[in-house]
């Protein structure tokens, strides 16, 4: 008897929480596949009857939707390499060494991935300008090192810390230099901190909205975020689209997700918590 | 001191921390200078602070953003915790159901946006139609556009979209806790509430304190998802600080103005941010 109303105390909520995490989420998949006449119906039509790709063909050949993704997908890409070659050599000094002035060193890199966007972006602004940056694939990209270079420096210090120091000590002893050291032997090693670094970098970048409002205005430098974002402007709000359209975005993710959850989430973690 | 005796690992750190420091350290002085200058660049005081402090809208935009972070931090702490502590009980289907309440933390922010201004629709909205069946409202809200529920709605929107995260912490948290604890209590015939409020609580503390700082940080930053859903609107009632900054400065391109506001936004998060460090550094301490 316990059993049952055990079962019953916890299915319930369970029952609950699944729903409202995935609901909303099901709710714009739906939304994307239904055409006009059955988005704006009362009451509301569950499920798209036929399924339509009439949404994906509008954002996917007549709008610009195509042309962000592409911005977003070199701009991201770029910032999480720029941001994981300097952060390798930074973690493995930060791991390894010790010296005057290293924890403090660390607690700007936390400052700096704490520190909130809109803080900076006057004076960022300037400088772009100034240096003709703005609406520049590579303006965003530098920018975005905000965004990645602390996170990959406090995570790949966490993997780098990791590997044991003997195994270092032992190639030292055998002559190798400490750049040798690095690059082939601890490098290899913390494959699994670089994996989830580059996701962890892809994903802020890929989500980012503030420094991409503010510095790509421009039609042929805007990221998905913000085209995401004006669609329902530049369209007098065509929902269906905008569905489809974020169905879109969302697709690079959820698949990075679906492939490597344990990590993606230990990441997150590591990258909220631990850096 | 020669080069020679410097350690290897300010070299390897040196290249990062002149990047960073050209990227956040010098932007942050050039803030500073900003906002007691003038568009000419001339000394001006304190004005551009009175200036953006006397504004009308000043008042209602603090409010709004002390509403919405206290708002959102509650909510997506309570239902973290509820979820963290449901996901740490035994049942069929743990695993499934524990990726399938990430899915709102892993969905972009901006579509999770418009996903939600979706549903809030006020004549074809998923959230009025289900209102309205189970008879709690009896006529469509606008509930982005009403002055009174706009602040509650983007709130939902943000504890939804957070909450999974306090639940993951507070599940990793409570399974260090060791079994003996709850053994102990239940030899006494300790209620599970007991459990929760005697054990499950007190040893989530160190946990809860630093993700509510990290939360209210992020509130604070929060400009994705009210900027995109309601733009501030309607007539400033959803507007904060964040975007507060961003307006002055891209729409109505008042650059000192906008500077003096980052710098106050500044001041009061690096509290904050200075409160999560000693927590931290206390935490690695153990």
């Amino acid at each position: 008897m316990k059993d049952s109303r055990r079962t019953l105390l916890i299915s319930l909520p369970v029952a609950i929480l699944v729903i409202v995490a995935v609901f909303p989420f099901l709710w714009m998949a739906v939304s994307a596949f239904k055409p006009l006449s059955q988005l704006y119906t009362i009451p509301p039509q569950w499920l798209p009857d036929p399924p339509t790709l009439a949404n994906f063909k509008n954002v996917l050949f007549e709008s610009n939707i195509p042309r962000y993704f592409v911005n977003s997908l070199i701009i991201s890409i770029g910032s999480t390499f720029l941001a994981l070659v300097f952060a390798v050599f930074a973690a493995y000094g930060f791991a390894r060494f010790d010296f005057r002035g290293r924890s403090a060193a660390l607690a700007f890199v936390l400052i700096g991935q704490l520190l909130p966007t809109a803080t900076v972006i006057v004076p960022l602004y300037i400088v772009l300008n100034y240096l003709g940056l703005i609406n520049t694939y590579l303006g965003l990209i530098l920018v975005y090192l905000i965004l990645t270079l602390p996170l990959s420096v406090w995570m790949l210090t966490g993997y780098f810390r990791g590997i044991p120091k003997e195994l270092e000590d032992a190639a030292i002893i055998d002559g190798a230099s400490q750049l040798g050291v690095l690059f082939r032997i601890s490098l290899p090693l913390v494959t699994p901190g670089i994996i989830a670094v580059t996701l962890y970098s892809f994903v802020a970048t890929w989500n980012e909205f503030v420094f991409a409002l503010s510095f790509a205005t421009e039609k042929e430098m805007k990221t998905l975020p913000i085209g995401l974002a004006e669609f329902s402007t530049e369209f007098d709000t065509d929902w269906g689209a905008v569905m489809a359209a974020s169905f879109v975005m969302t697709l690079p993710i959820a698949l990075i997700f679906l492939v490597m959850q344990r990590m993606f989430v230990s990441g997150l973690m590591s990258g909220a918590t631990k850096g | 001191m020669t080069l020679r005796n410097i350690s290897p690992g300010v070299w390897f750190i040196l290249p990062t921390m002149l990047l960073l420091a050209a990227l956040i350290v010098y932007p942050m002085l050039s803030t500073a200078e900003l906002s007691v200058t003038d568009a000419n660049g001339a000394f001006s005081g304190m004005r551009n602070f009175n200036v953006a402090i006397s504004a009308p809208s000043t008042r209602l935009i603090l409010f709004n953003t002390a509403y919405y972070v206290i708002g959102s931090v509650v909510f997506q702490l309570l239902l973290g915790i509820l979820a963290g502590i449901l996901l740490n009980q035994h049942f069929a289907g743990r695993s499934l159901v524990r990726s399938l309440m990430l899915i709102p933390w892993v969905v972009p922010g901006i579509v999770a946006a418009m996903t939600w201004a979706w549903m809030f629709h006020t004549d074809y909205g998923i959230i009025n139609y289900m209102l309205m069946q189970v008879g709690i409202i009896s006529e469509p809200i606008g509930w982005l556009t009403n002055p009174n529920t706009v602040m509650p709605a983007l709130i939902a929107v943000n504890a939804w979209k957070m909450f999974p995260f306090v639940a993951v912490m507070v599940l990793a948290g409570l399974q260090s806790v060791p079994e003996e604890l709850y053994e102990a209590v239940r030899v006494d015939g300790a209620s599970f509430w007991h459990e929760i409020w005697h054990i499950m609580l007190p040893q989530l503390r160190p946990v809860l304190v630093s993700i509510t700082l990290l939360l209210t940080i992020w509130a604070l930053d929060g400009i994705t998802i009210i900027y995109s859903i309601t733009g501030g609107g309607p007539a400033n009632r959803s507007m904060i600080f964040p975007i507060q900054i961003y307006v002055q400065a891209f729409e109505y391109f008042e650059f000192n103005r906008a500077a003096a506001l980052s710098v106050l936004y500044f001041l009061f998060i690096s509290v904050i941010i200075v409160l999560y460090m000693r927590v931290f550094a206390a935490q690695e301490k153990d």
